[in-house]
């Protein structure tokens, strides 16, 4: 493997008491999107800080392209940035803020005005050079705020929740726009968000993070289908959480249910948290043909448009409810109603089994 | 991939110690160089004065003996009741007047508001000694409403006390139309909607929304009058008050331990009302919701009627005042030949004025302003926005605080001690211009200071990260971007500064030479020496020039905000 472009070591930060960043290590490779992602307070922005050298932390080491940087001042580190606030500066036009760290590099005049003009092109706002930020929308202030950044070519870019000032419909489309931008420019980006939906169709990996520490680092799928712990399978996505029983290896007890699953390194006997996502959950029809299965009562079907939500209870299951997703059209050729018993299948490979004891797990 | 092994010397790791690129140490020399500032024209010279208290005249330490002396003293120590009562006195009525006043301006349906507030302002642009010179004019010996005393002098507290309501009433004003103009018209409508009764809404909701401006603008004025030495100097009469004491053991007595004991009393009450008053004001700040409806009065006549009687009484006072300060002005010998001349003007007949001082106070007026505001803003601006030496921030900050509880005097006695000092590299500037800038500069820091943090504080506060991660060093993004932007402030401190040069007595009274003589100073000599309507000619001057200011200030910000509206929000 090549050595990563950003390798962090052991990051730590207190404020005083409280360490907000504890013992972190990452290695970010060279062109590679990463999302930090994690619920508020979790220390996102510290690390981001840390990394950019606007807030130093106070142990651990930080090394970009092979050179330490670690204790640098920002203005000798090799980073753009963008905040969720923009920052853009008020007083000076589109064209003046993306000029504003060329003019500072003794170019000439010409050869920055063409620069400038390149990125108003790049972020598809060619005629709005003279105007002043106020003037524009949010999403567009967004994208001069980007440009500003790239303007100098940095290599390593640093998004702050870019988008979370804006409203729904020109997230997704500025989260495209950001993305195919990355590609394109092949430069190494670190966003912070705490979307996950966001985090997932943005990224090339995820940093989950909690309480200050790591919780999982790993591509979007890997995240959303082999989450490390508790927390990251409750955090991404929806997730049902059954208490269950492992029997003998391989196979737990749900209600009256036995279900084959993969074992982690639990004992036989030991009390377990079983962990099943909705999507998971297949609908097999009122008779039985299926290994692992249970049957179980439709207690509530929730019409979403391309899906169904069902409520399971009952039968099988006993007291537990299990929350599954059944695409509209199997929903339609079986003719679920409320109330209904019939047969559901959970691939064994689908559930993951974790300790007792949430949310230490 | 995944999570790298952790290594295992984390338990031993170093602290990281971050290094100082140019940024960070010219903005660390830059805090140095502002706390050096602030310590050499402020803490020093304070602490001198303090150690002052405890000599004898050679030097000597004496302990206590120079307080024993003054609290034994009748004749001493009789005038910290009579500054306590009369100030309280003073702030009671002020804060009366003040809050009716600004309750018809905030709340009220009245007529010709703009004119209303224009005159409640006009005492600002005036020398404290103008209203007593005015007052003399009216209830004095010779005064031409001298029978609405009953027989009482106006010499002494009666005079004081309505001299300090004149001049510290726009003061008072200021705060209260604040703290009343962010009032949240949802509670009106909750009130009301629950049958509340008039009174009952004003005591539970008017009320309690503006108690912490009414603390802050009681306090503000009760420092004001008790540090004030212009009135009662010119009116006080045989009315000893701690700050007419200072001048009289200074330059009087020459007694200049006993000077620096009365300080340190005077310096008590200040200290305390600063407190007080920082304290209501982040109250005050914190308790406006950013949600807040706000609160458009509607018309009640009798209400109405009330208030635009309350608002007319006393503009016409305020007119009648400095009517009477420019007619005293004019009159070719008052009470006898009241036809109009300008001669008074011509201050070459006068004792202890001339147009030089005026000459000298517009200098005087136009340094403070330009350094000053220069100064501040600088230093408001490393406070706020320096990314280093956190602690030094937080010393600077402190640092800037202090003169708003320092008095006027005692700052001025206290440059006494510390420039006069012989062994003092800086004894040169003694009896210089240069010792009144900086004396006028300090004495007027706390408010510039804080107008300018107010005004950082509206500024992205990432700004500085952004323009780091460009590569552009601060003092680029400060020239261009962040004192652009904070230019209309800017302007309002040089004004503040300029105006507050223009009319201040207090800390300069000790420190101007025959070459450094002041307009101010001027009055209230001219005064001294019965030469009163000299003494009202040139008060005039300073209020006719302020005011001019005033007026310019107007027309360079709406020129401002004309220009630059193209980039405000909003605009
Ligand atoms: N300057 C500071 N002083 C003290 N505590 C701080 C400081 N900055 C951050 N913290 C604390 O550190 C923790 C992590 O903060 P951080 O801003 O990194 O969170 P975040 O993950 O970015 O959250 P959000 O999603 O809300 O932006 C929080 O508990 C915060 O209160
Ligand atoms: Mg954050």
């Amino acid at each position: 493997m090549t050595t990563p472009y950003l390798r962090i070591r052991n990051l730590t930060k207190r404020f005083g008491d409280f360490t907000a960043l504890d013992d972190v290590s990452i290695d970010i490779h060279q062109g590679e999107f990463v999302c930090f992602l994690g619920p508020s307070g979790c220390g996102k922005t510290t690390l981001l800080r840390a990394i950019s050298g606007l807030d130093i932390q106070t142990h651990g080491t930080v090394e970009q392209d092979g050179r330490d940087i670690s204790a640098l001042p920002p203005a000798q580190r090799d980073f753009g940035i963008v905040f969720q606030s923009y920052a853009l500066f008020q007083n000076l036009t589109v064209a003046r803020n993306i000029a504003y760290g060329l003019e500072n590099r003794k170019q000439p005049k010409a050869a920055i005005r063409q620069r400038v003009q390149e990125l108003l092109e790049l972020i598809g706002l060619p005629d709005s050079g003279n105007k002043y930020p106020s003037q524009l929308s949010g999403g567009q202030q967004q994208r001069v705020a980007l440009a500003r950044a790239l303007a100098v070519s940095p290599g390593l870019l640093l998004l702050d929740e870019p988008l979370s000032a804006l409203d729904a419909k020109v997230r997704v489309y500025l989260r495209d726009e950001i993305k195919a931008l990355q590609r394109r420019l092949g430069i190494t980006t670190i966003m912070i968000t705490h979307d996950q939906e966001e985090a997932i169709s943005m990224a090339d990996r995820i940093v989950v993070m909690r309480a200050g520490k790591i919780e999982q680092v790993g591509t979007p799928l890997e995240i959303y289908h082999q989450p490390a712990s508790l927390f990251v399978a409750e955090f991404i996505g929806a997730m049902n959480l059954l208490p269950a029983l492992l029997v003998q290896q391989g196979e737990i007890q749900l209600g009256q249910a036995r279900l084959a699953c993969k074992v982690n390194g639990f004992a036989p006997g030991t009390a377990v948290q079983a962990a099943v996502r909705p999507e998971d959950v297949v609908c097999t029809g009122r008779t039985n043909g299926h290994a692992n299965s249970f049957h179980a009562e439709v207690q509530d079907l929730e019409f979403m448009g391309p899906f169904f939500w069902l409520s399971l209870g009952g039968g099988e299951l006993g007291e537990h409810r299990l929350r599954a997703q059944l695409p509209s059209q199997q929903a339609r050729e079986l003719n679920l109603h409320p109330r209904d018993s019939t047969h559901f299948h959970i691939p064994a490979e689908h559930i993951r089994l974790f300790p007792d004891g949430y949310p230490h797990g | 991939m995944g999570i790298p092994m952790a290594d295992t010397v984390v338990m031993t790791a170093p602290r990281v110690r971050p290094r100082l690129g140019r940024d960070e140490w010219l903005m660390g020399g830059g805090l140095l160089a502002l706390a050096l500032y602030l310590a050499v024209t402020l803490l020093v010279p304070l602490v001198i004065m303090l150690a002052k208290s405890v000599q004898d005249r050679e030097g000597a330490f004496v302990g206590l003996s120079n307080f024993a002396h003054y609290f034994t003293n009748p004749a001493l120590s009789g005038a910290i009741g009579n500054s306590l009562w009369v100030s309280v006195l003073a702030t009671l009525i002020v804060i009366a007047l003040a809050f009716g006043y600004a309750y018809a301006l905030t709340r009220g349906c009245i007529p010709f508001k703009g004119f209303f507030r224009l005159v409640a302002m006009a005492p600002l642009l005036a020398p404290s000694l103008l209203s007593a010179i005015a007052l003399i004019y009216l209830f004095g010996n010779q005064g031409a409403l001298k029978d609405w005393l009953f027989g009482e002098s106006i010499y002494g507290p009666i005079g004081i006390v309505m001299g300090s309501v004149f001049w510290t009433f726009p003061h008072a004003l200021i705060i209260l139309i604040t703290a009343l103009s962010t009032a949240d018209a949802r509670l009106y409508e909750a009130s009301e909607s629950l049958g509340a009764s008039r009174w009952r809404t004003f005591t539970t909701v008017t009320l309690p929304g503006a108690r912490y401006g009414l603390i802050s603008a009681t306090f503000v004025v009760f420092t004001l009058v008790i540090t004030d030495f212009g009135v009662p100097k010119v009116i006080g009469g045989q009315f000893n008050m701690l700050a007419t004491d200072i001048y009289k053991q200074v330059v009087g007595q020459q007694n200049f331990q006993m000077g620096a004991v009365v300080s340190l009393v005077l310096l008590l009450p200040a200290v305390v009302a600063f407190f007080v008053e920082r304290w209501a004001q982040t109250r005050q700040s914190s308790a406006v919701s950013s949600r807040a409806v706000p609160y458009r009065p509607k018309p009640r006549s009798a209400r109405d009627l009330v208030l635009l009687g309350l608002v007319s009484v006393v503009a016409a006072m305020i007119l009648g005042i400095l009517g009477m300060a420019a007619f005293a002005s004019l009159a070719k010998l008052w009470p006898y030949n009241l036809s109009l001349t300008l001669s008074h003007y011509d201050f070459s007949a006068a004792d202890g004025g001339s147009w030089a001082s005026y000459g000298n106070s517009i200098r005087l007026a136009l340094y403070t302003a330009f350094f000053g505001s220069m100064i501040v803003f600088a230093g408001a601006y490393l406070v706020e926005k320096a990314r280093v030496a956190q602690p030094l921030r937080t010393a600077t900050h402190l640092l800037a605080l202090i003169p708003m509880a320092v008095p006027g005097m005692v700052l001025g006695l206290a440059y006494i001690f510390f420039f006069n000092a012989p062994g003092n590299p800086l004894n040169f500037l003694y009896g210089s211009m240069a010792i009144l800038v900086l004396a006028t500069i300090a004495h007027f820091y706390t408010v510039s200071h804080l107008t300018a943090l107010t005004a950082l504080k509206q500024l992205d506060p990432e700004f500085e990260s952004v323009s780091a991660s460009l590569k552009t060093p601060f003092y680029r993004t400060l020239w261009r971007v962040t004192t652009p932007m904070c230019l209309p402030a800017i302007l309002d401190i040089a004004i503040y500064f300029f105006i507050n040069a223009m009319t201040t007595v207090s800390a300069v009274v000790f420190l101007y030479s025959p070459n450094t003589t002041l307009a101010s100073v001027a009055v209230l000599n001219m005064d001294d020496a019965g030469d009163t309507a000299p003494a009202a000619a040139m008060a005039m001057l300073i209020v006719l020039t302020a005011g001019a200011v005033r007026l310019l200030h107007t027309a360079l910000s709406h020129w401002l905000h004309r220009r630059t509206q193209g980039w405000r929000r909003g605009g």
